[in-house]
């Protein structure tokens, strides 16, 4: 890695990583604060989620009702909001950090001082986790925030829980990204980079949606690293957290290692 | 210190460059002319590494350009032909990034390039006009002291005092033994600088000469208004190459023959003569034909 590239980068990236991570934290402390009143309905609630159709429950996460704090937050925010939008996040960025410097020629500049094409692609790849974490980091710090200021300690919260949904949304983060990462090495006109990243990582993730709303068409979660993603399978416990967790983050490291590889190789329209 | 052997490299659409080979002693400034499309810049490119020849090599200071990435631009100073920085940033900012970039302690010559150029480096580069971003581009590719200079079409966007002083930069890089390779489509611009130029057509080279001989085979046009039009006429009857004629105006190609086309013009009252700019291929016409 090179530090000083490394330092440029994250200051110029800095402004929309900390929007994500402001919005995310925003979010969940709004998410937190309404919890008691709901908690207080929960046995309502519960009896209004079990009339409503199973599919859509489990499209949207729902279905493990609103019992504890970790079984609301995977559903209300896990499950939907929170995946789209660094699913944004991961295809911008990536695309931004290699596809964008390559079509607008600062690649050039980088490239023209004595740091090898590996090292430069690689601090990029380091700029971009650093985004990711730091996003996850403050969602997390700002989840324990809001159970100190609004949670009593009757309302359960499972510390542990939480923080393992955390670090699986990370590990998503990171594979989807990854693979953005992959397609920014390889193309040279910043726009289409955006666009096939883009268009794999909502198509993965409508899969994703509509294996979950039907289980006719549940097949189709196999063809998508979503499904090794589920908030309320681990936040009942019932996820296989060691392959999901290993799986993902190998996705991440093998997309990012084969960009790194192709990006040495390749001619680049500077 | 510069060597470029047999460098082949073609594109899908049957562009590119086909068997260019030269090389550039230390301490020569070496020019690269050809007209716009001609494989100027896919050169350059291939010389930084950007590209992998289909075939052929380069070489600085005896380091593959292509296999020593990361090594050999320690050697090497480069102005992009169209210069893109990181956004948001100052032109101090960017020039001590790229200096940490480059490992650059000393910006003692850094500061001295900012003073000449009189550049206000405060400025942010998203509000700099194509001039300042030339000058924070040249400020770039000299301030670490490279041993070999690689420059694409450095003086566009520079006013004419600037491009004064570029000229003398250059040469006093090249007092300093310093190796210059500089593109242009502008004879002007090389003939001020350059000891030998290579010129490149359709991806090809066609001749690289001393720039003398270059000089010497130039086609210049001169517009000559005389006094009477009759005057003209018996005029045009000289051996010299007219290419218009119109009442009282005559244009006439030189090349070379500078005594003929003074003995004969003097001999009529003369209004007015303009030496007209052409673009390269109007000035080697003859070469490019005879090449055909």
């Amino acid at each position: 890695m090179n530090f000083p590239l490394y330092k440029q980068m994250m200051k110029i990236q800095m402004k929309s990583i900390l929007n994500y991570a402001i919005g995310s934290a925003f979010y969940m402390i709004l998410m937190v604060w309404i919890y008691p009143s709901i908690a207080v309905n929960t046995k309502s609630l519960n009896e209004f989620v079990k009339v409503m159709p199973e599919s859509l429950l489990k499209a949207f996460g729902f279905e493990n009702g609103f019992g504890s704090f970790e079984s609301f937050i995977s559903g209300e925010y896990y499950g939907v909001i929170l995946t789209i939008i660094l699913t944004i996040f991961c295809v911008i960025l990536p695309t931004q950090l290699v596809a964008k410097l390559v079509d607008q020629g600062s690649m050039a500049y980088l490239l023209s001082t004595p740091i090898t094409r590996g090292k430069v692609v690689f601090t990029q790849a380091c700029v971009f986790f650093t985004g990711i974490f730091l996003i996850m980091l403050i969602t997390t710090i700002s989840g324990f925030v809001g159970y100190a200021l609004f949670l009593n300690e009757e309302d359960s919260f499972h510390a542990l829980k939480f923080i393992q949904l955390n670090i699986a949304a990370l590990l998503l983060f990171f594979a989807v990204g990854g693979i953005s990462f992959l397609v920014s090495c390889i193309s040279n006109d910043e726009k289409k980079s955006l666009g096939i990243s883009g268009a794999i990582a909502f198509g993965f993730f409508s899969l994703d949606m509509i294996g979950k709303i039907s289980d006719k068409v549940e097949w189709l979660r196999h063809f998508t690293i979503y499904s090794l993603f589920s908030p309320s399978d681990i936040v009942s416990g019932d996820a296989n957290l060691v392959l999901s967790f290993s799986l993902l983050g190998l996705i991440g490291i093998l997309t990012i290692a084969i960009g790194i590889l192709f990006f040495q190789k390749r001619d680049l329209p500077l | 210190m510069l060597e470029v052997h047999d460098v082949t490299k073609k594109f899908k659409n049957g562009k590119g460059i086909f068997n260019v080979s030269f090389s550039v002693k230390k301490g020569e400034v070496f020019g690269f002319l050809g007209p716009n499309g001609s494989g100027k810049s896919t050169t350059i490119r291939h010389i930084m590494g950007f590209m992998k020849p289909d075939n052929g090599y380069i070489k600085v200071n005896d380091l593959d350009t292509w296999k020593s990435q990361g090594k050999v631009q320690k050697y090497i100073g480069y102005l992009p032909g169209e210069i893109a920085f990181l956004e948001g940033m100052t032109g101090k900012g960017f020039l001590d990034f790229i200096a940490r970039m480059q490992g650059l302690d000393d910006l003692s010559k850094q500061k001295q390039l900012i003073e000449r150029l009189r550049l206000d480096v405060n400025t942010p580069i998203r509000k700099m006009s194509k001039g300042m971003k030339q000058k924070v581009g040249i400020v770039a590719a000299l301030m670490h002291n490279p041993e070999v200079i690689i420059l694409d079409e450095p003086t566009s966007g520079l006013d004419p005092l600037m491009q004064r002083l570029f000229i003398e930069l250059m040469l006093e890089e090249k007092a300093k033994g310093k190796t210059i390779l500089l593109s242009s489509h502008s004879m002007e611009e090389v003939e001020k600088t350059c000891d030998r130029a290579a010129i490149i057509k359709n991806g090809k080279i066609v001749t690289i000469k001393d720039i003398h001989e270059l000089q010497s085979m130039q086609r210049k046009l001169f517009e000559v208004t005389f006094q009477n039009s009759t005057d003209a006429d018996t005029f045009t009857k000289s051996k010299l190459d007219i290419v218009f004629h119109q009442k009282n105006v005559v244009r006439v190609a030189i090349q070379g023959n500078f005594d003929e086309f003074l003995a004969e013009t003097s001999k009529y009252p003369v209004r007015n003569i303009d030496v007209f700019t052409q673009n390269l291929e109007e000035i080697f016409i003859n070469y490019y034909e005879g090449e055909r």
